[in-house]
């Protein structure tokens, strides 16, 4: 298991030194001149900026000085300092990381919690007039843009119906007792769960109804339905082998999930990382933009990783093959 | 079970008639919506200010008239023949029907500048479709030429090709394209057309790879190959147009994604300028008239649903068969 791991960690390499690459070469290779592009476009930026920026930015050395010099520091775990305040970027980051973290872990389970009971009543009944129906609704929530969502979404249960907080994460007044703190924050974080899930959603849940529909064609199926198996039990017959597919799923939704967190977050006014990203693009802040651009691509081939492992944990057959490759390695 | 060439070859004429159908009404927008006339006479002559708006066409059929001449209040000099069905301009603002419910006069309402909002959908399909079909394009040609010579090559090149496209696609599409419109600094379509394209290379480049693999143990191949024909020569002239029909599919799931990322730049606010109107920036406008004018939040919101949604229709299975093989994932959640 753990040779397997390390395996698996050592593959990443290449792949995370690839990210650095990319993200330096975006962010750095085109023809203009950085200080100009970094400064923005308002009033003349102050001396002691310039100076940040300069040592930020270093223009006057090559790309591959300061790609080196950066990875350097990358690797000693320095990310620079935000030009904004002066602030490590790390510092930056980790204080926006957890409620990231926690509006994402919700949606994953919004999306999976909601997609496998609505595919599964899918595909109890292929083709019947709720199928389809459900099958349209699909498409249309998967086109929805999220902040389409968002905007539809506060129209209706924030101020028409007022039943939920339109933005932010905490409710006005009092300090209230820890319980009380733990519904305001339930409450403040339905309706961006709701946004980022949406898509997620639709996309699984329309996965989930092949897949069952798939599995329950199967032979093994008919013939105990036929023995006199009821389609609860079977489903349960079912699960054990339908969970593979949903696996490789988890990383496909990574991506979609971490680029709407940007928008919803700065619709919802969420203090985590993707309004942190759309402030430092504004703001013009170099290393900000560059470390969260980074983490982001650095999370989704991290979501990969523990992909490879969850298969070990659904399917035996994977762990045999996978262990024995490893015994014979 | 249907036959699969036809019903492959279905997908891509619906595919492909989304998207004439969305560029005609792109490119006809200032003849649908607009507060000049269609044809007018001024001063005898015959003039066409609306067809002049259109672009490429505009420049050549214009003439260089009174161009000065203003619209709003024309003298006695002017007689409007053909005016267009919706007599309002995306940018003409009046602040004294600002935030009209849909009604007669204005079918959509108005925004909280009391522009016409159905004008201003109208118009903002021409920036959305100019930048994801330009985006779609610069994306297809260097996934293509990427997959074909990864193909052909093999070796190193494959291998580099390879992990390029894995290391891209572990980048979020939305995120890829805000650090690229951040890194280039100023505005205009260029960027977002490039900071779109970054993305959606990487889904082409690994299909054209893997048919030409596909095709290379084939008859085709062989036939061509007996004939003497050149790498090159195989490439673009059998192998490619073997690959078109697909690609065509691919390319019209590629223009739906990139609508959807530039009108979350454009909702960020950092997509096409104000006051050119994007469906996304209309979005944006509307959280400032939240509560009081349900029509702003709406419209667009179904006009875009209802526009990638045809184009997701036309490229992944039909949701009726619940088909649930995808082409990729959507850009911004």
């Amino acid at each position: 298991m753990t040779a397997f791991l390390m395996r698996r960690l050592a593959a990443m390499l290449p792949t995370v030194l690839g990210i650095t690459i990319v993200a330096f070469l975006i962010l750095n290779l085109l023809p203009h001149d950085p200080i100009l592009i970094w400064s923005g476009e308002g009033p003349p930026p102050s001396a002691e900026l310039m100076q940040r920026l300069r040592e930020e930015l270093r223009p006057d050395e090559g790309p591959l000085a300061r790609y080196g010099e950066w990875l350097l520091a990358l690797a000693r775990g320095d990310l620079g300092r935000s030009i904004k305040d002066g602030r490590p970027v790390g510092a930056v980051v980790l204080e926006a990381l957890p409620w990231t973290l926690l509006l994402n872990l919700c949606a994953v389970l919004a999306i999976y919690g909601l997609a496998i009971p609505f595919g599964l009543l899918g595909a109890a009944s292929p083709g019947s007039a709720a199928d389809r129906l459900g099958l349209w609704t699909l498409l249309a929530l998967y086109a929805l843009p999220s902040f389409a969502a968002a905007l539809l979404l506060q129209q209706v249960f924030a101020v028409g119906l007022g039943l939920l907080p339109l933005h932010g994460v905490t409710g006005p007044g009092e300090p209230l007792s820890p319980a009380g703190r733990a519904a305001d924050l339930a409450r403040h974080l339905v309706l961006p769960t709701a946004c980022l899930a949406l898509s997620g959603w639709a996309y699984v849940a329309r996965y989930a109804r092949a897949v069952f529909r798939t599995v329950l064609a199967r032979e093994y199926i008919a013939v105990a339905r036929s023995k006199g198996l009821t389609l609860p039990r079977a489903f349960r017959h079912v699960a054990a082998n339908a969970a593979i597919p949903f696996v490789t799923l988890v990383a496909a939704i990574i991506p979609g999930l971490i680029g709407g967190s940007v928008i919803v977050e700065q619709i919802f006014s969420w203090p985590g990382m993707g309004r942190l990203y759309l402030a430092a693009v504004e703001g013009r802040d170099y290393p900000v933009v560059m470390g969260l651009t980074l983490m982001s691509a650095t999370a989704v081939a991290a979501g990969h990783l523990v992909v490879d492992l969850l298969y070990l944990a659904v399917d035996p057959r994977m762990r045999e093959s996978l262990l024995r490759g490893a015994a014979d390695a | 079970m249907p036959d699969r060439a036809s019903e492959g070859s279905g997908r891509t004429g619906l595919a492909a008639g989304v998207l004439l159908a969305l560029a005609a009404a792109g490119a006809c927008a200032p003849l649908i919506a607009n507060d000049r006339p269609i044809l007018a006479r001024v001063h005898g002559r015959l003039e066409s200010p609306a067809l002049g708006e259109i672009p490429f066409i505009g420049h050549i059929l214009s003439r260089s008239g009174p161009a000065a001449l203003d619209w709003s209040a024309p003298g006695p000099e002017v007689r409007v023949l053909i005016s267009p069905p919706i007599p309002y301009s995306y940018r003409g603002i009046r602040l004294d029907e600002a935030l009209l419910p849909p009604g007669r006069k204005h079918l959509m309402g108005t925004d909280i500048l009391g522009r016409d909002l159905l004008a201003r959908l109208i118009h903002g399909i021409q920036p959305s479709l100019i930048i994801a079909f330009g985006a779609t394009a610069l994306a297809l040609l260097f996934g293509a030429c990427l997959g074909t010579v990864a193909a052909l090559r093999g070796g190193l090149a494959d291998l580099l090709v390879l992990q390029a496209v894995q290391v891209v696609s572990c980048f979020p599409p939305l995120i890829l394209a805000m650090a690229f419109v951040a890194a280039s600094g100023h505005g205009g379509l260029l960027p977002l057309v490039a900071g779109i394209s970054l993305s959606r290379w990487t889904g082409i480049a690994r299909f054209v790879r893997g048919e030409i693999l596909k095709e290379r143990s084939g008859d085709l191949w062989a036939a061509a190959w007996s004939t003497g024909a050149s790498l090159p020569r195989l490439a673009t002239r059998h192998l490619l147009p073997l690959l078109a029909p697909p690609l065509l599919v691919m390319a019209a799931f590629g223009v739906a994604q990139s609508i959807l990322i530039e009108s979350g730049l454009s909702f960020l606010g950092l997509g096409v300028e104000p006051p050119s109107p994007s469906w996304g920036a209309m979005l944006a406008e509307a959280r400032g008239s939240l509560g009081v004018a349900w029509w702003a939040v709406l419209f667009p919101a179904a006009a875009l649903m209802l526009v990638l949604g045809s184009l997701c229709a036309a490229t992944t299975d039909h949701p009726a068969h619940g088909g649930a093989e995808n082409v990729g994932r959507t850009a911004s959640g």
